[in-house]
């Protein structure tokens, strides 16, 4: 159990800085979860400000270019932008 | 004299054995709302001991009337990459351009300048990284676009973006320290636009070392200092993200992947939470002495940001003749959707089963039959095949 104690420490530290943070959630950039990317391009392919571009294998979004319209989000097939 | 150049640059590649590798990976399909789509991947690998020539080529073609209406149907890329070794230091120019062959995918231009018609890009780029004394590792890395974008009347709007970056990073005592910086600026001279942000990040990484067999963990925590505007001119807001990955296996054939995620913004003073996120996902291998072993995996991600997404998804494949094996796909997901008249958020749930077939690693034939069932103005549900195949034929010495 020792070790699964270890991770919740973490956790919790996590969940207590998250706590300390005032305001609601809101994001001034979406996030592209590059573990889950493969690099498809599906995103580029639907989005229209052309903001989105595949580098190295990686969706990488231009925080100066995106106007939340979300279209990769719901296109992304692997759940990788949010 | 500018022979024996010539010859002397051209003797390392000649001196060390060269191998070819060849691939080639296609996917097609259909169903009622995006018929035809189909994408062909093909790709080549001359490898020496101190360099590797990469060329790839991709072809895309897709229809327009999927829900999401898309920009670029059908286009072709093509990417050569050089890699050079010369000791510690890797040397790496790519050259990478986009032809768009479908009808005039549309651009909306910032600054409220309108549409203008994408006919393709040259991308070319060059990376140098080093690696210092075994701990240390340095990185630069350049990349320009020169986007063919046109406006009605066939003018051309001169779109060039540039995007630099570079760092470093240490690894002491578990730890791995590293800086990194980019700076990327998109210009137009034909609409008068110009654009530039910049970002700094300092991240912190370890993985210990002193865990119960089995175990992993992975957490890194990064600050990101922005400078630049958002689409809305405000300032894009500096970044904390901290992220801890777990992975315990519990018995040799079950292992458990649970990543947590937690990102915070600090915006004009006001520090919020911009996103937390949470995944897991459980892998039970089993049947492992056979051509293809056998695995399910369940896994679940939820993430809350100014949006909320949700997905679950239960993939199995499980082996039961040869290279032959029976493949379940079953996939729930909630996301925002852009669909006019729906409820904010897209439910959707897509489930079939479907058959593959492997050779080894020389070939990999698969396809599905999947249903999808999409809650938008009303409950749409259609069905859909997928197919694929890969090919790689393997390594050829020369």
């Amino acid at each position: 159990m020792t070790q699964y104690a270890k991770f919740f420490v973490i956790l919790a530290a996590v969940l207590i800085l998250l706590s300390a943070c005032k305001g609601p959630v809101e994001s001034t950039q979406l996030i592209v979860d590059t573990d889950a990317c493969t690099g498809c391009g599906e995103c580029v392919e639907v989005f229209p400000y052309g903001s989105i571009e595949v580098i190295d294998g990686d969706a990488v979004i231009d925080p100066s270019l995106c106007h939340f319209c979300y279209r990769c989000v719901e296109q992304c097939p692997e759940g990788a932008i949010y | 004299m500018i022979r024996k150049t010539f010859s002397l640059l051209l003797l390392p590649a000649l001196v060390f054995a060269v191998s070819l590798d060849g691939w080639m990976d296609v996917q097609t399909g259909g169903d009622s709302l995006s018929p035809e789509p189909g994408r062909l991947e093909l790709g080549g690998m001359l490898r020496s001991e101190n360099w590797t020539l990469i060329l790839e080529e991709q072809y895309s073609h897709e229809d327009s009337s999927g829900i999401v209406p898309r920009i670029l149907n059908t286009y072709s890329q093509t990417d050569i990459d050089l890699i050079v070794h010369v000791g510690p230091v890797t040397i790496n120019p790519d050259l990478c351009w986009t032809v768009d062959l479908g009808d005039k995918p549309e651009l909306v231009l910032p600054v409220q300048a309108g549409v203008a018609y994408r006919e393709g890009f040259i991308r070319p780029g060059l990376s140098l990284e080093a690696n210092l004394f075994e701990v240390g590792h340095l990185f630069v890395k350049g990349l320009y676009w020169n986007r063919d974008l046109r406006q009605d009347d066939d003018s051309d709007l001169a779109w060039t973006e540039t995007r630099i970056s570079a760092g470093q990073s240490y690894e002491v005592s578990g730890f791995t320290i590293s800086m990194s910086g980019l700076y990327h600026k998109t210009n137009s001279d034909f609409i008068d636009y110009e654009s530039a942000w910049g970002r700094l990040d300092i991240a912190l990484s370890t993985v210990p070392q002193s865990l119960p067999a089995n175990m992993f963990i992975n957490g890194d925590v990064t600050y990101s200092f922005y400078d630049g505007s958002d689409f809305n001119d405000h300032d894009i807001a500096d970044r904390l993200t901290s992220r801890v990955r777990l992975v315990q296996m519990i018995i040799p054939s079950v292992s458990v992947n649970t990543t947590f995620e937690s990102v915070i913004d600090f915006d004009d003073g006001v520090t919020r939470s911009a996103c937390t996120s949470a995944e897991s996902r459980i892998l039970y291998h089993f049947m492992r002495s056979r051509e293809v072993p056998s695995v399910i995996t369940l896994s679940g991600k939820l993430s809350t940001s100014s949006i909320r997404t949700e997905r679950a998804v239960l993939f199995s494949r499980i082996n039961f003749y040869r290279g032959l094996s029976i493949l379940l796909n079953a996939e729930a997901r909630c996301t925002p959707t852009m669909v006019a008249g729906a409820s904010a958020t897209r439910k959707r749930i897509i489930f079939g089963p479907g058959l593959e077939y492997q050779l080894g690693t020389t070939l990999r034939v698969w396809g599905i039959i999947e249903q999808e069932r999409t809650d938008l103005e009303e409950v749409e549900v259609w069905w859909r095949v997928r197919t694929g195949l890969e090919f790689y034929p393997g390594s050829l010495s020369l």
